[in-house]
């Protein structure tokens, strides 16, 4: 492999890493899977796709991430689930919501400059966006991808991305009013 | 963005949010996100779909031990799921083998199946 496509892809990757993170962090509400879900995108990117012209490893890249942080979610909803039904598990502590039990994410430096809660409320409130939304807006707003380009991360029309971001967006406004005047 | 990508006051905010609590991330994550930009890099060049195939076999056969584990003990409906025990077989079987082989639920698998055959306090 040249090692220019390695360069590359370095770059690439250093470039998304972070943004790529807080996505996975609002989505999980757990840091160790947000890494989990990062370093697996990361791999299935270098391994699957690294041979693809470079314009289109990012939606690449996102569309990936989305699927293992789904793929996260349905196990953590069935380990749950298996949990539950297993007798000796069930008067234990553990078998409440994970997601409910998983630390909200802390906000940035910039939450705390402008007041900590509109931060920690703006991501709580992503993290609780139907999925598709979720993903539409922080493409557009946290990765800064046009519509054509979220439509192909997602997997979806241009159509449904306006749909999903405008609904979205619509939500956080509803949520977020009284942080943001 | 939300018109002819011209985004309003309310967008511009929350970008400008969201990505510097991106860039402001801890040193602790910064470090292990390079690790695994690392690790994954090194795997450039490398064959996609034989690396981890020695994994299928004890992979699948731990998935199959689950499922005949919760075949074994009835139909009976998961307390606290809103979804059948054949639901959650399903979501289970559908997770390939090759991914099963590289996720943590392999452990978890293999304890569940450990612990249907000797439950605790048994």
């Amino acid at each position: 492999m040249a090692e220019s496509t390695a360069q590359a892809l370095n770059s690439f990757l250093a470039d998304v890493e972070r943004r790529a993170f807080r996505m996975a962090q609002m989505a999980l509400r757990h840091d160790e899977d947000a890494l989990d879900a990062v370093q697996d995108a990361m791999l299935q990117l270098v391994r699957r796709y690294s041979g693809r012209p470079g314009t289109e490893w990012r939606p690449l890249f996102y569309r990936i991430l989305e699927n293992r942080i789904r793929d996260l979610q349905r196990r953590r909803t069935v380990r749950g689930r298996v949990l539950a039904w297993v007798p000796w598990h069930r008067d234990s502590d553990e078998d409440s919501d994970p997601v409910e039990r998983a630390p909200d994410p802390a906000p940035g430096p910039v939450a705390e400059l402008e007041g900590r809660e509109i931060g920690a409320a703006m991501q709580l409130a992503i993290g609780h966006l139907p999925a598709r939304q979720r993903e539409a807006f922080l493409l557009r707003s946290l990765e800064g991808l046009d519509v054509a380009q979220t439509a192909a991360a997602m997997g979806c029309s241009e159509g449904s991305v306006k749909t999903h971001y405008s609904r979205a967006l619509q939500r956080l406004r509803e949520q977020l009013g009284e942080f943001w005047t | 963005m939300s018109k002819d990508n011209d985004p309003t006051e309310f967008e511009r905010r929350a970008g400008a949010l969201l990505r510097d609590s991106a860039d402001g991330l801890d040193g602790a994550t910064r470090s292990r996100l390079t690790q695994a930009r690392h690790a994954a890099l090194s795997r450039l060049g490398q064959d996609s779909h034989w690396g981890n195939r020695w994994l299928i076999v004890p992979g699948g056969a731990a998935a199959a031990v689950l499922v005949g584990l919760l075949l074994w003990n009835g139909n009976a409906t998961v307390p606290g799921g809103n979804g059948s025990t054949l639901d959650d077989m399903e979501l289970l079987a559908d997770a390939e083998a090759y991914e099963l082989s590289q996720e943590p639920d392999l452990e978890f698998i293999e304890w569940a199946a450990a612990m249907g055959d000797h439950p605790a306090g048994t």
